[in-house]
């Protein structure tokens, strides 16, 4: 029984980062219609910036001060210059799904090589709050702790965003149907780009998050780019509240996996994956 | 208000719509008619910019409005009712009319405008909270008609309403279209119902093949032998 809490609550504290990953992917994907397969280098980037900017003395999660704002305007300026251009490019949707990918292909390459320019491909650590706090039946690291109750505040703010306010709706709206919204008014090039900004920046917080609690490398960012991408399947594509939840189930079977066969957890993601492809293609939350 | 001309539109190398010239004038009701695939909803497309032309000039309010992006359109005051409702169905009806209210000016005002839409769908008042999902196809025809007029609209594009509705639906449909007039709404209404619609309109075009090959006002219309033949089987 132990054991199985244990699980529950690792799963539950890694969750946490994988929702807020997810969310961005979402928000990209799901209303970006852009599969950003470079998503997990903004995480790479932001999880750098914040190692940098403590190595300057700046408190880790106040780092998250400068990380989010400045992904997010990347994020917008890169929706605006080169998938915006995309975009008008292409005669259908499917087109520029598609042709979006391909760039986001390329994306990934570019990051990628600046990244290990700059700092090679040496595991980077620093110390924070690496004291033990007891939580259920073991120990947990409470950096962990506090990632989780982070990532799972930003969500929850989001949230509270889409639900509630004139932007929010709109993004809601794009989400359902991209042309309609334009009729009533949106500003559809604006709020795309405004997505993407927004999965940008989350993709940077939660790079923040893990360099808190983990050794960070400019190779992890791919490896969080495949765990969006089941996430967003299983909780259905541009849903967030499914990519929220969705990010704390695949972090419970991941850890329960884990515990059980490390080697396996990445196998894990891509039967999952596989099998929610056949049996339930739009996910949990999605319709 | 409204002037298309010559307007020709289409997709890709697919021309569909061959110098289209057609004119709305303020308080009317004016009808586009024709069966399917004659062009009638890429010359809403067209003009609401949801889709390029690629030649010929659409002016409203005496300005031109070519290749404005649908969101600028919208702001000008037309609202375009799209075919097949295209409802936000994961959004609640209160929310659907919100986003009807989006542009800025229309905004401000949404409280009082939501009132009135309330009073002339009380239905949708009392279902305010529930998911667009849950709708019929009637119901849903009503919230969009409503959520069309919460930008306070000069010009409404009314794209098939009655397509797929009961007949005691599309009455009713019909009768709001009279009403939104009587509010000092202009209309192009886009059908294939050619009775009905042409007995509420002011004018009529009647478009087949990308081309307008009738126009005049309805009771010519009706009594054409044309029309008779084509469109109402007598």
């Amino acid at each position: 029984m132990d054991l199985f809490l244990n699980i529950f609550i690792g799963g539950l504290l890694i969750g946490g980062i994988y929702s807020l990953v997810s969310m961005g992917l979402s928000l990209q994907y799901g209303v970006g219609k852009v599969y950003n397969i470079a998503h997990g280098e903004f995480l790479m980037f932001g999880a750098f910036i914040t190692y940098w900017l403590q190595s300057m003395g700046v408190n880790p999660l106040v780092a998250v001060v400068i990380n989010a704002p400045l992904m997010f305007i990347v994020g917008f300026i890169l929706y605006r210059t080169v998938f915006t251009g995309i975009r008008v490019r292409s005669p259908n949707p499917g087109v520029f799904e598609s042709n979006g990918m391909l760039a986001a292909f390329g994306l990934y390459f570019i990051v990628q090589n600046i990244a290990v320019l700059i700092w090679g491909s040496t595991p980077y650590s620093y110390q924070y709050l690496n004291t033990s706090v007891a939580l259920g039946p073991s120990d947990f690291h409470l950096n962990r702790i506090i990632a989780a109750v982070f990532a799972i505040a930003i969500g929850v703010i989001f949230y509270i965003f889409l639900a509630s306010t004139r932007s929010g709706k709109a993004i809601r709206a794009a989400a359902q149907d991209t042309a309609t919204a334009g009729l009533m008014g949106v500003d559809i090039n604006f709020v795309l780009a405004m997505c993407f900004g927004f999965g940008a920046a989350m993709a940077g917080i939660a790079g923040t998050l893990i360099s808190v609690c983990y050794p960070i490398q400019t190779t992890m960012g791919l490896g969080y780019t495949v765990i969006a991408t089941v996430v967003i399947t299983l909780g259905g594509l541009g849903s967030i509240p499914g990519s929220f939840i969705g990010g704390f189930i695949i972090g419970i079977i991941t850890t329960g996996v884990a515990y059980w066969e490390p080697g396996l957890a990445v196998a894990a993601y891509y039967i999952i994956f596989i099998i929610l492809l056949l049996v339930r293609p739009k996910g949990i939350m999605g319709r | 208000m409204l002037e298309v001309k010559k307007l020709s539109a289409g997709y890709g190398n697919i021309q569909i719509l061959w110098d289209v010239s057609l004119k709305v004038n303020e308080g009317e009701i004016v009808a586009l008619i024709g069966g399917n695939g004659a062009g009638k909803s890429t010359l809403v497309r067209t003009i609401t910019g949801l889709l390029p032309a690629n030649s010929g000039t659409v002016e409203f309010l005496g300005k031109s409005i070519d290749g404005l992006e649908p969101h600028k359109i919208a702001e000008l005051g037309i609202s375009h009712i799209p075919e097949g409702r295209k409802i936000f169905t994961d959004m609640s009806v209160m929310e659907n009319l919100e986003m009807g209210a989006y542009p800025k000016n229309a905004w401000k005002n949404k409280k009082n405008t939501l009132k009135k839409v309330y009073e002339m769908f009380p239905r949708l008042k009392e279902r305010e909270k529930q998911l667009a999902r849950t709708f019929s196809g009637g119901e849903q025809q009503m919230l969009a008609m409503g959520r069309g007029l919460m930008s306070q609209p000069k010009l409404c594009i009314i794209d098939e309403p009655s397509n797929g509705l009961a007949p005691m639906v599309v009455m009713e449909v019909f009768e709001i279209i009279q009403s939104m007039r009587k509010q000092g709404i202009t209309i192009l209404l886009i059908e294939q119902n050619v009775k009905q619609t042409l007995e509420i309109s002011d004018r009529a075009y009647v478009l087949e093949n990308g081309r307008i090959v009738m126009e005049g006002d309805c009771a010519t219309c009706l009594a054409s032998e044309h029309i008779k033949k084509a469109y109402l089987g007598l």
